[in-house]
């Protein structure tokens, strides 16, 4: 009997352990997914956090320093637009008003990205007349 | 009139279904009444199921082989100019045509368990549990994936296979392997239900599955590793594993099966954890039913997702059956399974094989977490949310170093209790060699933590398979005064089951080796070079010599030549490319430079054109990364080892024997 009550308790304190391991490990790696438009309405409840910030490059915004491998671009969804900033090659398919995702993080008002991934959803079209519907964007760029 | 293949590949569909239920519902009614002929009629059924399944599959060859644009699959996933290899593997290349392998697979083994599985109670019962199963597979092959749709108007040609699928042979490898797992999985699922149906929860339902078992947990590890391989070459980004929700669901119920393996032996030898062990492989083919659910419904975004349609709520329905039926059953029949022995004290083989399956099942819950969060999240709050890889990271690593650590110890132990004695004298080898192992990495310059503390585990593990065979060889030695080759040549020949598990073991640690250096020490670097320049990489010097463009039938590469110098010594020359198949988007294609030590990755970052004059490099160097692959083979060949030897029982267990008989004699 006393054998079982020592298990018990010892089972407990490692799933204690185990859960709060796992809580902690959790909400430090929780990469939230946001537009710029959700960002700016929502900024400091994101400060600091990595993320995944998702929308269109912005026509006639993309300067690629091929010496020093920096590109850098503004990424919109038409409310609210910020700078970006990547070291490396713009990868493949990438182009002015094409869906990106941008893993990283903000500094000083500029997102600094160190994983850029290019969507190429057929499924969202830019609308001509500028109005951008941003939930059916945000679709189109999971 | 010339028969179109999609009408017979659609009857031989809605046939094999038919033969499926026929056999499900005969099979249960013989079983219940007791009735031999229909019993096999069941048996036969299971084996006409086969036969017309492999007509289905012969059919899709032919269409795909023959260009049959009217045959709905091959129009969508097909195309003239891939080579005759891509052309066979496109078959599982898509939604449809998977779950027509894995059908066609699942019901090759039901006919094999029909034809060979000795006469006993569980087997009719096992059979109808397998063609249960097989007849969802193909009620959704047939009603809601039908890859035979014939076409009215057939295309004269179609896109191809996805990019990424054709543009590596593994795609012919690592699919097949990883349904072999989960099928193979099915029998002792199988049986497990049919021991709790027919009120027989001894160990007569795992004894008669071991090879089963072993078999498909053999092509389950082979197929994570072989994906991990996979996605090595053709990913581009220099790593093996993402923690990608399509990875983790094929993680899951490999952790689980591993924890079943383990813990089965606990019920042959001390009669204990049945219910555990019935559990875990429910929970092991449950997984793998609730996988398959999460990457072909598009509710996980991943890499490799299969994309959305009718076919994931169906197999969400079918993991719901699948998993309130088994534990309901498993309830209703509690009082048969409960364990009437008790551990009789934790430092016993029993105790660490309690322990290490403890250790799965979180590392199991862990990433099941991890890879549903974002859903909970989305359906709690509307945020869209990923986890990111350091969160499984976090949770996983000290987890991984515990099971390293129960490994070698465990094996050592003796069943009951461990006397005091020599159980002091193994854990001072033991432990010395995790010390002196840590201590030296620490000393030759490894100063992270986790791989100091993997190199120390991998010492203590080969120091614990030194004293498990010195312990078995000496004493044979003595008595029989023969040469220790000639002796270990006899032991490894006559205990197949117990030194394949060594090389099994010695794999892992081989795997652990490789995946903490690759990880840990992984140098990561995009490279700017002119054509004709040179740029230093670590101890390496890149040249970019020239660019290139070739065409093959059905493909266009466009890329660099790279040198890669070492000391002015020419180590190899990469053609680094991007890959474009017919209309396809490019594929990014990386060479690598493989060695003992590490691998130099070359994946190009930016297009090549004839006018361009400079190309971007993402050059990736991974030390040990080559030991996976090579550990992932010395895994499979020592399950292959362990399955060559004869199914029964080492002799030591004829003691056990009788009290087996009398448990099986009282629960039957």
């Amino acid at each position: 009997m006393r054998k079982k009550v020592i298990y018990a308790v010892l089972g407990v304190a490692v799933l204690a352990a185990a859960g709060l391991m796992i809580g902690r490990a959790l909400q430090t790696s929780l990469v939230y997914f946001v537009m710029p438009s959700e960002y700016a309405r929502d900024a400091a409840s994101f400060d600091g956090r990595r993320i995944r910030l998702a929308g269109l490059v912005e026509p006639g915004s993309v300067a690629f320093d091929d010496a020093g491998l920096e590109l850098s671009f503004n990424v919109t969804d038409a409310i609210q637009t910020y700078p970006v900033r990547y070291s490396g090659a713009p990868p493949d398919m990438f182009q002015e008003n094409g869906g990106v995702v941008i893993e990283g993080r903000f500094h000083d008002g500029v997102f600094v990205g160190d994983n850029l991934l290019v969507k190429h959803s057929n499924d969202y079209h830019p609308p001509e007349d500028g109005h951008v519907d941003v939930e059916a964007l945000k679709e189109s760029l999971r | 009139m010339q028969l179109e293949l999609g009408v017979v590949g659609g009857a031989a569909a809605f046939l094999a279904l038919a033969v499926a239920l026929y056999g499900a519902v005969v099979g249960s009614v013989g079983a219940v009444r007791r009735d031999a002929r229909l019993l096999t009629s069941a048996r036969l059924a299971a084996v006409a199921g086969f036969v017309v399944a492999t007509v289905a599959v012969v059919v899709m060859e032919a269409a795909l082989l023959t260009d049959d644009f009217s045959v709905s699959y091959v129009a969508q996933h097909s195309r003239i100019a891939s080579p005759v290899w891509v052309k066979v593997v496109t078959m599982w290349a898509a939604l449809e045509g998977s779950i027509l392998l894995w059908a066609w697979l699942l019901s090759g083994y039901t006919a094999l368990v029909a034809a060979i599985a000795p006469l006993s109670p569980l087997r009719p019962w096992a059979l109808v549990v397998m063609q249960g199963v097989q007849t969802f597979f193909f009620f959704v092959l047939a009603f809601l994936a039908n890859p035979f749709t014939v076409l009215p108007n057939p295309p004269l040609d179609g896109p191809g296979p996805n990019e990424l699928l054709q543009n590596h042979w593994m795609m012919a490898v690592h699919p097949v392997l990883m349904y072999l797992g989960f099928v193979g999985l099915t029998v002792p699922f199988a049986y497990a239900l049919a021991a709790l149906i027919t009120r027989r929860p001894g160990t007569e339902w795992m004894t008669s599955t071991r090879r089963w078992t072993l078999t498909g947990w053999g092509f389950l590890s082979a197929a994570i590793v072989a994906g991990g391989w996979w996605s090595y070459e053709v990913l581009g980004w220099g790593g093996y594993w993402a923690w990608d929700p399509v990875e983790n669901v094929s993680l899951m119920p490999w952790l689980t099966a591993t924890a079943f393996i383990h813990s089965v032996q606990v019920q042959e030898r001390r009669r204990m954890l049945k219910p555990w062990n019935a559990l875990l492989i429910i929970i092991t083919f449950s997984l793998s039913i609730l996988g398959t659910f999460l990457t072909r419904s598009g509710v996980v975004s991943s890499v490799h997702a299969f994309g959305s349609g009718p076919v994931g709520p169906a197999f969400l329905a079918f993991f719901l059956i699948v998993a309130l039926g088994s534990f309901t059953l498993l309830a209703v029949r509690w009082d048969d399974v409960r364990d009437r022995s008790e551990l009789d004290s934790v430092v016993s083989r029993e105790g660490a094989f309690l322990g290490v399956n403890i250790l799965f099942l979180a590392l199991a819950f862990a990433v099941l977490l991890g890879t549903l969060f974002p859903l909970i999240v989305e359906a709690l709050s509307g945020d869209r949310v990923t986890v990111g890889g350091p969160f499984f990271d976090q949770v996983t690593l000290p987890l991984w170093l515990l099971v390293l650590l129960l490994m070698g110890i465990g094996p050592l132990l003796p069943w009951r209790k461990a006397d005091t004695q020599s159980l002091r004298r193994n854990l001072a080898w033991l432990l010395g060699g995790l010390a002196v192992g840590t201590v030296v990495a620490f000393a030759l310059g490894v100063r992270k933590i986790y791989p100091a503390l993997t190199v120390g585990l991998a010492v203590y593990n080969v120091v614990s398979l030194g004293l498990l065979l010195s312990g078995a060889l000496v004493p044979r030695m003595r008595l029989a005064n023969r040469p220790a080759v000639a002796v270990l040549r006899s032991y490894a020949f006559e205990n197949r089951r117990r030194v394949g598990s060594m090389i099994v073991h010695f794999g892992v640690v081989v795997i652990a080796l490789g995946v903490a250096f690759s990880s840990g020490y992984r140098v990561d670097e995009q490279i700017r070079l002119d054509f004709g320049a040179s740029a230093p990489f670590e101890e390496y010097t890149l040249t970019a010599v020239d660019r290139f463009m070739e065409r093959t039938p059905g493909r266009i590469s466009a890329g660099a030549v790279v040198e890669v110098t070492k000391d002015g010594r020419l180590i190899a020359t990469l053609r680094p490319r991007l890959n474009v198949f017919g209309e396809g988007r490019p594929v990014p294609t990386p060479a690598v430079v493989y060695t003992p030590w590490h691998d130099v990755y070359l994946n190009l970052n930016s297009t090549v054109t004839p006018t361009t004059t400079f190309v971007v490099l993402r050059v990736v160097k991974s030390p040990l990364v080559t030991w996976i692959w090579i550990g992932g083979f010395i895994l499979a060949l020592g399950t292959a080892y362990s399955l060559s030897g004869s199914g029964r029982t080492v002799p030591v267990r004829a003691s056990v024997g009788s009290e087996a008989a009398r448990e099986e004699g009282a629960s039957a």
